[in-house]
Parts: C-alpha cells; structure tokens; sequence
C-alpha cells in the first residue's frame, strides 16, 4: 500500500514538471512583465492529489514539484514565486473541497486555487522586490484565472471520471 | 515531512533576505552645488559603502578642478604667469578633456573664458554689463589655443590665458562616480542615480521600475520644478545647459551665463536649453555649452554631422530633437500641456 | 463527471472577479497620489520630515533664512534671504524626485517617495 502511494506520488510529481515546461510555451511575460510568473497549469496535479490521495501527500507532490523544476529551468525568483503561488493554491483548494459537491463544484475549486495561485505568485514578488508595484498587474492574472481554472478543473474531472471507469484507487 | 517543510522554509528565509534591494542616498554639498547619489544594491551596507565612496571621489576630485582654491592646481596655473607648470593626473586629464571638446566644438566651448565671467560677474553681488573695451580686452586672452599641453601633467597657458574647468567639471566627476561603481564589489550597486547638479548619471539598474531604466525629466525652463520630457536611460548621462540657471537683470534685460567666446556676450541665439545624452558625461557637459552657443540652426547642424542626441528647448517655446535621441533613449514629449511644441 | 456547475462556483467565479475589479480601483486612486513626503535638509542634516496629504497645510520657518510652505501634496520655498533665489524661483514641487536647493544658505528641500513618473530632472 505504502509503495503505491509513493509511486502514485512519483509520478504524479514527474506529470507536474511536465506541465511546469509545457507552461513555458506560454509567454506570460508578454502581458505581466514579472519574470517567473506562471500560468500555473501544474494545479491540474495538486487538484486531483488533494482529491485521490491526502492533504499531506498533496504538499509532497507540491514540494517537489517547485523544487525540481527549479532546479530544471528556473531562478530563485521562479522558485519563490512558484512555492508561494503553490502553497496558498493548495490552502484554498484543500479548503474549498470540504465543501465540494454541497456548495460547488470542482470547476470552482479550480477557480479559486488559480486565482490563489497568482495571489501567492505576486505577494512572493511584493516580498522578494520589495515594491508593491507588481500588485498592479494581479487584476489582470486575476482575470485569467477564471478561464484558465475552468479548463483545468474540467481537465481534472475528466481525469478523474476515467480513473473511476478502470478502478484505479484501490 | 516536516523536516522537509523546516528544509523548505529555512530556503525560503535564506533566499529572501538575499533578494533583498537595498539603497542608500549620500547628498552633499560640493563645487558649488547641490549633490545627492543613490545607490542600490543587495544590501545596505555595501550600498552605503558605495554611495559614500562616490561622495568622497567627488570631493577629492574638487580640488583638481577648482581655480578658486588658492591651493589648487588652477590657481597655481592661472597665476604662473605663462610658466610652465605641473599639475596632478586629474588635473592634466580633465584639461586635455576640455581641449580636446574644444577642438571638437571649434572653440563654441571654450575652458579658457574664466576672464569674460570674471569680467561680467555673474552670480557675485557685483554682476553688471561691462565697457565693451574691458570686453575685447578680457576676449584677448580667450582661446583654448593658448593651452599647452606638455605631457608628463606639464601644462602652459599663452598669452594670459586662464583656465576654467567649470564647463565639463561635474561631468568629469560623473564620469569618475561611474567608473568607481563598476569597479565595487559585485552586486553592491547594481544600479545608482547620480546627480551632480545639473548633470545626471544614471548607472546600471533602475530597481524601482519595470525594464530597469531611469526616467530623467527635461525641465521646462520657465519652471523648472517641472519638465517638458522625459529621457529614459541606462548607463548614460543627461546633462543640461539653460540660460535660467545663473543670470542677472540689468535695464531690464537678462544677462545669462552661457557667453560667447567670439562676441563676450551671454550666447543670444534664441535657445532656453540645450541637453544632450551621452554615455560620456564630460562630453555631454561641453557639447551643451557648446550647443547653447551655435544656436539651433548650427547646433542641429552640428549634432546630425557627429551623431549626438540632443534636445534644444528655443525661446518661442519650440522643442527639437536630433535623429540621435531615438537610440541613445526613449523619448517622450510631454509639454503641450505647458505650451511647448514639439517641432519634430 | 464533478463539473457540473453548482452556484457556489458562480459565487467563487464571481469573488475572483470582484477582487481583481476593487484592486483595480484600489491601485487606481493609489496611483493618484502614491506615499509622498517633503525633506527639509540643512548643512546635510534632515531637519524636518513630513508626509504630504490633502491635509497638509504647514509653514517651515528656518531662522528666517528661508520660509518653507507645505501645502496639500506639494511643498514649495517662499522665500530665502540668499541673493541668486534660485530656490524660490524652482516653484512648487509636486513629485518624488524633484528638489530646490538653496546654494548660499545649503538648505535643500526635496520631495520623496514612491516611484513616480520621473527619477530626476536635468536643468
């Protein structure tokens, strides 16, 4: 059972550096001149980790996830920022699944951990330039997060509806 | 897992504080003027270190250029009589500068005018229009040709020549503040806004915007608490030159600093100002005397034969712009609101 | 499928919006008129310090050497005692960054604070 778990964990944590890289396809630079802000597309993993295995196992993945592709391609900020983004995305998401299915759906879920996500990304970039001056561009990821957790919320509950067709839990 | 989470936050700690952007602002009085350098770097310590650094370059800097010292290589010069004289590297190195923009500008600057301004007075209790005999008698003596450069920091000044560094003096020492910067520790001033009066040094990385540059406004010369543009920069220095900075009134008219070295009267070409950007900040200090001094028409003329990027403000409000400016900065104009027309 | 929408994910949608909407407005009457503060230096030493507000509304008389008027955002010389005047004759002083400095009397007056549209001004 452990072994699984951690296995399930492993591959979990190489999906979301995969999507950390496929993230850099996007030039988010363009429009929010914050070098290491990201879309983000890696809460696809956390969402459905907080959903099949733990709170706890979720956080590992996280870790990891920030940590290795950092190592893989970023800078300290990318680090940074990621971890922040990373960590409040997980707190809104674990939070919001509580309620999951009575108050909303997962596609809120999403939502709010995309949105929670950049909330993270840019007091990380408050805090390491020390100038408020990013703030001005959170409105505009803000925005972008609704379309953007849209999409990987349906992509999660896709996932997750196969996963119950082949039995995959236990 | 919680020692890896302790791992995590202690990285997080240790990488925080060192991101940090510190900064610190030295000001000082020196030639004759107000100065204040910022710089910023990756802490307080070493951003202080620099900046005070600056302020004492500036300050050992003073004396090699000033030729009202009487313990100054200046002094010593001007009144040697037509000797032959040493004088410190410093010294040597910013008169060779002065002649060599001299040459350049064919004498519109001019280090040589000391006994015109000496003459009118200006910015003294007794600033006046002088008899135009004491005039062509104080003109007799101006001519950079009179400066002999010797080698070996030996200097002679002809036909009773007298030097005056004052023209390219602060951007002499913007000059040297720049080289000072580079050469601090790495990540001590990644970045630093040197202002030496009127001239502006903007070195490195602006941390407070986004791409990095520094924004320097042009002033309006009616106002010049307000500007009229702005040039952003990096790693350049603006300097201006204008007839509102030093003058006086005599019969109701205004006598401004800025003479002509070839009638001894302020330059009266119908220029406000003249700033040019440069990435030699005693370069820029010459060409906009000089500038002043051609006048629009010449100084335009001037600017597009030898590639300088300048800004001439004319007195009917009227703002050029040589081809230069698009690469040496971005420009923006800003002064329909203040009545200004940009003539380009 | 668990996308089915519920109304809590309008609310959460509509929260989302509602935030980036109000720190619109925020940053927009910010950006009207960031932190801003008068420094009133003399002989290299800060003698006064003060944040300037709508409210502000304050005369600095230094020795009578020279008469500092802060009013409002902006703060300006009034007078100095110092022949070229050349610190009167700067005007009034709105933004961070700009400075007039009285040369004779080595009383400098500059404006602080967050970054605004300009670093310096070259006259």
């Amino acid at each position: 059972m452990k072994a699984k778990r951690l296995t399930l964990c492993g591959m979990l944590t190489a999906l979301a550096v995969v999507l950390s890289l496929v993230e850099r396809l996007f030039p988010l630079d363009a429009v929010v001149p914050v070098p290491g802000v990201k879309l983000g597309l890696a809460n696809v993993v956390t969402l459905f980790a907080l959903t099949r295995l733990s709170a706890r196992d979720a956080l590992a993945v996280l870790l990891c996830r920030v940590a290795l592709s950092s190592l893989l391609m970023g800078s300290v900020t990318a680090f940074l920022f990621s971890l922040f983004g990373g960590l409040l995305s997980l707190t809104a998401m674990w939070l919001l699944l509580r309620v999951e299915g009575r108050f909303c759906s997962f596609l809120g879920v999403s939502v709010a951990g995309a949105a929670a996500h950049n909330i993270g990304q840019i007091v990380a970039a408050v805090l390491w330039m020390q100038t408020g001056a990013v703030v001005a561009y959170l409105p505009v990821l803000l925005v972008m997060s609704v379309p953007l957790g849209l999409v990987t919320g349906l992509t999660c509950s896709v996932v997750l509806s196969h996963m119950q067709k082949i039995d995959f839990n236990e | 897992m919680k020692r890896v989470l302790a791992a995590f936050l202690l990285f997080l700690g240790l990488t925080g504080c060192a991101g940090r952007q510190a900064s610190y602002t030295a000001d000082f009085f020196a030639m004759d003027t107000f100065m204040s350098v910022s710089v910023y770097g990756s802490d307080e310590d070493s951003a202080q270190q620099a900046a005070v650094a600056c302020e004492q370059e500036v300050n050992t800097l003073e004396p090699a250029l000033s030729r009202t010292r009487e313990d100054s290589d200046l002094y010593r010069l001007n009144h040697a009589e037509g000797a032959v004289c040493e004088v410190s590297e410093d010294t040597y190195a910013a008169i060779e500068a002065a002649v060599q923009y001299a040459a350049f500008t064919e004498g519109a600057f001019d280090p040589t005018m000391a006994p015109l301004t000496d003459l009118w007075g200006i910015n003294t209790e007794n600033a006046h229009v002088p008899a135009q005999a004491e005039i062509d008698e104080a003109l007799s003596h101006v001519g950079y040709e009179n400066i002999q450069l010797l080698g070996d920091n030996q200097v002679q000044l002809l036909g009773g020549a007298q030097l005056d560094l004052g023209g390219i003096g602060k951007g002499f020492a913007t000059d040297a503040v720049f080289t000072l910067l580079t050469q601090q520790p790495e990540g001590a001033a990644t970045g630093a806004l040197v202002q030496l009066g009127g001239n502006i040094g903007a070195f490195g990385e602006n941390p407070a915007r986004d791409g990095g540059n520094w924004v320097v406004g042009v002033a309006d010369p009616d106002n010049n608490a307000e500007f009229v543009a702005t040039a952003e920069v990096r790693d350049a220095s603006v300097v201006t030159s204008g007839d509102y900075e030093r003058y006086f009134e005599q019969d109701g008219k205004r006598y401004h600093h800025i003479f002509d070295p070839k009638t001894g009267y302020p330059a009266d070409t119908g220029l406000r100002s003249v700033t040019v950007i440069d990435e030699n900040s005693t370069r820029a200090d010459a060409l906009t005397t000089a500038l002043f001094v051609m006048g629009l028409d010449d100084g335009l003329a001037f600017c597009a034969e030898n590639n300088i990027a300048a800004v001439f403000i004319t007195s009917d409000k009227q703002i050029y712009t040589t081809d230069a400016v698009a690469s040496a900065c971005t420009y923006t104009f800003l002064g329909e609101e203040k009545g200004y027309t940009d003539a380009q | 499928m668990r996308s089915r929408l519920k109304w809590g994910d309008f609310v959460i949608i509509g929260a989302v919006l509602a935030l980036a909407a109000a720190l619109t407005a925020v940053l927009a009457a910010g950006t009207q008129g960031g932190r801003l503060y008068a420094e009133v230096w003399q002989d290299n030493v800060l003698v006064e310090r003060v944040a300037l507000t709508d409210a502000t509304d304050r005369t600095i008389d230094l020795d009578g050497h020279n008469v500092i008027v802060l009013s409002g955002k902006s703060a300006r010389m009034e007078s100095a005692d110092c022949r070229d005047q050349v610190c009167v004759r700067t005007g009034t002083l709105t933004r961070a960054g700009q400075v007039a400095v009285c040369l004779p009397n080595r009383v400098v007056l500059k404006i602080v604070g967050e970054t605004g549209e300009i670093d310096a001004i070259v006259s």
